[in-house]
């Protein structure tokens, strides 16, 4: 008995101190080379995330003005005027802050009153399918033209809004879309909008005259126009992450400055290996653009929200869609409308996938803003486990550590092309 | 392959046992399923995961096998087996077999094929279910003036493809990536290709599809869908692609393919053309 304890105690001392040795005839360096070693498919996945294969904006064949740089002055003013909202103090910069990557660090927005959901980040935004949490709109400009008619937002309306572009803005706006009619307080009703939540608003429009609809729209959706040509500039600039592919990409691995922690490198190999996060996470901006249902909590201060099963018909049905009057597009331009997945019932509860560039710099999280840090969004995929969708794989408080980390390298400076010109 | 092999296991058994001697005899549950009939009315089962009924006015048991496990959107081959409620199997008798959507109040032109076994077993063929959603197929069994009906509900059917959902499965090793294939029963060659070179995720594209007959000859005007699939995740594509026609030589185009996560996917090209049903599985692995 005493013999054999004897024995297991020499035994252990023994393993330890071959341990001891193996450990130390295996020098730094070599960890360290193991570290940023990355195999063939790996770097493919690498190079698809790197900021480099964003290739140039996309074309928006809906709106012939996207690429004007006038227009996009011209938006760059609309997009921090105050003038059009219903207590004159929201602009479209109240939710989307320059000085906080373009959103807000609220749960859920506030403009003329608290909105159901967060205000979504625009660096990069150009890049999506799909515009709001739900995709309810196809294009940027006709995301643009929600907010200002919704009561919880700007809360004014289309005929308010093309009186104050004839009084205050009608020289830039002429020179970049011709000739707009008087608009007059007496003969156009100002609070008039094809509203379904407030009867006497659209009783006001109904009873408008088909030319006067007409010039009114026509000034409406050459606003959304305008800003999307500013807010498609603002976008997002190479981060540690990118830097890091980039030596990667040209075999620097021995470079003393990389551009990555081990933590972060560790946390970089979770994300595309065994976390999964690329499943959703993909492509330069992070992101699939596409719609799913996590099963988050509720925020309990916003009402249940059915998300993009309700936005189909919404979005086929708006009359600023791609296929719609308004659009430049030919219709065989308008892809996603075209090829649309109209299972409803697939997409209850679901929302869009975000980017995760910057991710770090913007907390609260999720569509309604459940969490307040990332740790609680990591936190809530780890919880998931089971989830075929969410499987994030058994992730340790250490993986959870590293993912986070390396969440922090997607940060960048965010800026306005459209900032340079003015 | 797998259906024939059910009929000769089908047929054997029946003959051997059931049949033969009119005695209960071991199924792959080992053991014929009890009555939990009305009265003296028995059910019959012999096969572990097949359907049973007793016809409305509990003359006749019957029970539905179906080879592929589900039906889908398409042609299908069933197999019915038919006892008396009283037991003994009923041979040379009277069946038709109709599908029918409750919901829409129609069948379907296409009439269903059918063909005796032995041993109350018998064969349905061209079971075409023309669109996915709610079906029924209505069973009618006559033998000696004695008539009765009975009706199987299917609340969901699916287009092929869909039957890869929620497996879980990592891909195998050696999956077959090939983008030219014969479709399962050897009816046709298909070939695609991404007009846009290489598919790229999270991008709208089009494929071109090229549709040959088992001898080379090209097939034109056949009807096809396709349904794309991610067997490690048990969803489908985030599109609704469309199939059109280009010219004649077999060519058809589908617009509106798109996939969004890394990984395997499978794709299901299902042709149907004069009376022919039978479909493909492409492997993709998208980066």
């Amino acid at each position: 008995m005493r013999n054999n304890s004897i024995r297991a105690i020499g035994f252990a001392v023994a393993i330890s101190l071959l341990l001891l040795i193996a450990n130390m005839t295996v020098p730094k360096t070599v960890l360290s080379m193991d570290q940023h070693t990355w195999s063939d498919q790996e770097k493919a996945i690498l190079g698809s995330l790197w900021i480099g294969s964003l290739g140039s904006l996309p074309v928006d064949p809906s709106n012939k003005y996207s690429d004007n740089p006038k227009a996009a002055a011209f938006g760059r003013k609309l997009f921090f005027e105050d003038h059009f909202s219903g207590n004159m103090k929201v602009s479209c910069a109240t939710c989307h802050r320059e000085d906080y990557s373009f959103t807000d660090n609220l749960p859920l927005s506030h403009g003329m009153d608290t909105t159901p959901r967060r205000s979504m980040p625009l660096a990069g935004v150009a890049y999506n399918s799909w515009f709001f949490w739900d995709g309810r709109t196809d294009s940027l400009w006709s995301q643009a033209l929600g907010p200002i008619e919704s009561k919880l937002e700007h809360g004014i309306s289309r005929t308010m809004s093309a009186y104050i572009i004839s009084k205050y803005y009608r020289e830039e706006y002429e020179s970049l879309f011709g000739p707009i009619p008087e608009i007059t307080e007496d003969k156009w009703p100002q609070k008039a909008r094809p509203a379904q939540d407030d009867p006497n608003a659209l009783k006001a429009w109904v009873l408008m005259t088909p030319e006067q609809k007409e010039a009114v729209n026509r000034i409406y959706v050459n606003m959304g126009k305008s800003i999307a040509a500013f807010v498609r500039t603002i976008l997002p600039q190479p981060s540690p992450f990118d830097h890091y592919v980039e030596q990667i990409q040209a075999a620097d691995t021995t470079n003393p400055r990389m551009a990555l922690t081990n933590d972060e490198v560790a946390g970089l190999r979770l994300f595309i290996g065994k976390a999964k996060c690329t499943n959703c996470h993909n492509g330069p901006m992070f992101t699939n653009s596409d719609f799913h249902n996590l099963g988050l909590p509720q925020n309990k201060k916003a009402a249940s929200d059915e998300g993009r099963s309700t936005a189909i018909t919404q979005v086929l049905s708006s009359e600023f869609n791609c296929l719609g009057k308004y659009s430049d597009a030919h219709p065989n331009e308008c892809s996603e409308l075209r090829f649309i997945d109209t299972s409803d019932k697939k997409y209850v509860g679901a929302f869009k996938t975000p980017t995760l560039r910057g991710v770090t710099d913007r907390p609260p999280y999720m569509h309604a803003g459940q969490f307040a840090t990332i740790r609680e969004v990591l936190e809530f995929y780890r919880s998931q486990a089971q989830n075929p969708e969410l499987g994030h794989g058994d992730l340790t408080d250490k993986e959870l550590n590293q993912l986070e980390a390396f969440l922090h390298t997607l940060s960048s400076p965010v800026t306005s092309l459209q900032a340079e010109v003015k | 392959m797998r259906r024939i092999l059910l009929v000769v296991i089908a047929s054997i058994s029946l003959l051997m046992g059931c049949a033969a001697t009119n005695e209960p005899m071991p199924g792959h549950n080992g053991g014929m399923t009890e009555g939990h009939g009305h009265g003296d009315a028995q059910i019959t089962q012999h096969f572990d995961d097949s359907l049973t009924k007793l016809t409305d006015n509990d003359l006749y048991s019957l029970e539905l096998v179906i080879p592929n496990k589900n039906l889908m959107m398409g042609v299908n081959t069933v197999e019915i087996i038919v006892h008396h409620a009283t037991g003994g199997d009923v041979a040379q008798g009277e069946l038709t077999v109709t599908p029918w959507m409750p919901g829409m109040g129609h069948g379907v032109m296409e009439k269903t094929v059918i063909t005796e076994r032995g041993g109350g077993l018998y064969s349905v063929d061209n079971v075409v279910l023309s669109m996915t959603g709610h079906w029924q197929l209505q069973v009618k069994v006559s033998k000696d003036g004695k008539e009765d009906t009975a009706v199987f509900d299917f609340p969901e059917v699916k287009a092929m493809g869909h039957e890869h959902a929620m497996m879980k499965a990592p891909p195998p090793k050696d999956l077959d990536y090939s983008t030219m294939k014969m479709t399962s029963s050897d009816a046709f060659n298909v070939m695609y290709k991404s007009t846009s070179g290489k598919i790229r995720i999270n991008r709208i594209h089009s494929w071109e599809l090229t549709v040959k007959d088992a001898d080379g000859r090209p097939v034109n005007d056949a009807k096809i869908t396709v349904v794309g699939d991610m067997p490690e995740h048990g969803h489908g594509l985030p599109t609704q692609p469309e199939v059109a026609k280009i010219g004649s030589g077999g060519l058809y185009r589908i617009d509106g393919m798109k996939f969004t996560m890394p990984g395997w996917w499978v794709v299901t090209v299902s042709i149907m053309v004069n009376g022919v049903h039978d479909s493909v599985s492409f492997n993709l692995n998208i980066l």
